[in-house]
């Protein structure tokens, strides 16, 4: 069956590495995700919508930075 | 890492993999059975003499005699023995920064009777009455005392049973290599790290409240190897059917088990907050127990049935 610990590893790299590259103005405002959309009130109740719209933004902020360190240390200056 | 602190948690049933190596009574065995060959190169070398039946043991011991008179050499050992004392009360010091040993003690608070106990609930858990843990002043009573408590006794040593019992199994059909017992180890592994990631996930996004650690997590999903272990002997025994049978058994034990235990974990949150129930809420709360007592079965079906044939 050889599902391993390294392929979880490579599994949830690529899943973050997918949620990083998800472009806020073109995609997810268009399917109602975008991060200004949906803060709402500061209610008792978040809900899951704006749990996962909190979990999408917070990752792709991490990565962000964690781009940003790779591409000065190869010197490409993208995004 | 503690024997002392582990010796004194509790009788351990099986002897404990942790322990420190054997004494020298039990060492100077199996180096008697290199007897021949050492002592009789070393006779070649013009070193000193040992008498032939002593053997490995003190033919390195008269060298090491010889290095040990000199000073300078002595004053070496001295140091490097300070600095390893040094390194070793750094690394004491710190260690509980990175993994929480005290905590992780707790969950080794064992004893017989506890084991037997929650082993009989873990395949039959219909007459129980009382699932609460109890407290103690705010904190968790020990599992010793409580057999509603988790431990992590249990799934560990039910771990390590099932990687053995998945070799023995390979071995009766003629399929095992040494490596295939890495695999399943790995395999079983990733799964129950897939899992525990999943069910935080969830718990992350459905904003649950509860008590319920990353640990105590772990334990609830590793009791599962117990009945896997069952199904998986009963099968090398009877065959098919007295796999299908057990694991059929302790599955539907498994799902009741998880679904009493974490209801109590997960859905008493929100009685206890004084939070007005809301119906939504505690509806996705029951459908995030059921979906992770609904998984224990399945995992333990798909992490089983290539080993029984």
């Amino acid at each position: 069956m050889a599902f391993t610990l390294y392929s979880l590893l490579q599994a949830a790299l690529l899943c973050v590495n997918a949620i990083g590259l998800l472009h806020e103005e073109r995609f997810l405002k268009n399917i109602g995700w975008g991060t200004d959309q949906g803060i709402g009130g500061f209610g008792e109740e978040p809900g899951v919508k704006s749990q996962l719209m909190n979990l999408i933004r917070s990752v792709r902020t991490v990565m962000r930075v964690l781009y940003g360190l790779v591409m000065k240390k190869s010197n490409i200056y993208i995004l | 890492m503690n024997p002392a602190g582990l010796a004194a948690a509790g009788t351990p049933r099986l002897p404990s993999k942790r322990r420190t190596p054997a004494s020298p009574p039990g060492m100077a065995d199996p180096h008697q059975l290199f007897d021949d060959t050492s002592s009789a190169q070393h006779r070649g070398y013009g070193a000193q003499r040992a008498p032939g039946g002593l053997g490995y043991p003190s033919s390195s011991a008269s060298p090491q005699a010889s290095f040990m008179a000199d000073p300078v050499s002595s004053m070496a050992v001295a140091y490097g023995s300070t600095l390893a004392a040094q390194g070793k009360e750094l690394v004491d010091k710190n260690i509980d920064r990175f993994i929480p040993v005290t905590k992780l003690k707790y969950y080794f608070a064992v004893d017989t009777v506890y084991v037997g106990k929650k082993l009989g609930l873990l395949v039959f858990p219909y007459l129980h009455q009382d699932w609460e843990v109890q407290y103690q002043q705010d904190t968790p009573v020990a599992p010793r005392f409580d057999v509603n408590a988790p431990d992590l006794y249990i799934p560990a040593m039910a771990f390590i049973t099932y990687i053995l019992v998945a070799g023995l199994a390979l071995g009766t059909q003629d399929r095992f290599s040494p490596d295939l017992l890495g695999l399943q180890a790995s395999s079983a592994l990733a799964w129950l790290t897939l899992e525990v990631l999943a069910i935080l996930l969830s718990l992350y996004l459905v904003t649950v409240n509860t008590d319920l650690t990353t640990i105590d997590l772990v334990a609830f999903l590793g009791y599962k190897y117990v009945g896997m272990i069952g199904g998986v002997l009963m099968g090398l025994l009877f065959g098919k059917t007295g796999y299908y049978l057990v694991l059929g058994w302790c599955c539907v034990s498994i799902f009741v088990f998880m679904i009493r235990t974490l209801r109590l974990k997960i859905l008493a949150e929100a009685a206890a907050e004084g939070v007005p129930v809301r119906g939504a809420r505690n509806q996705l709360r029951m459908y995030l127990t059921m979906a992770v007592a609904a998984a224990q079965p399945l995992l333990m079906y798909w992490l089983t049935f290539h080993l029984v044939r």
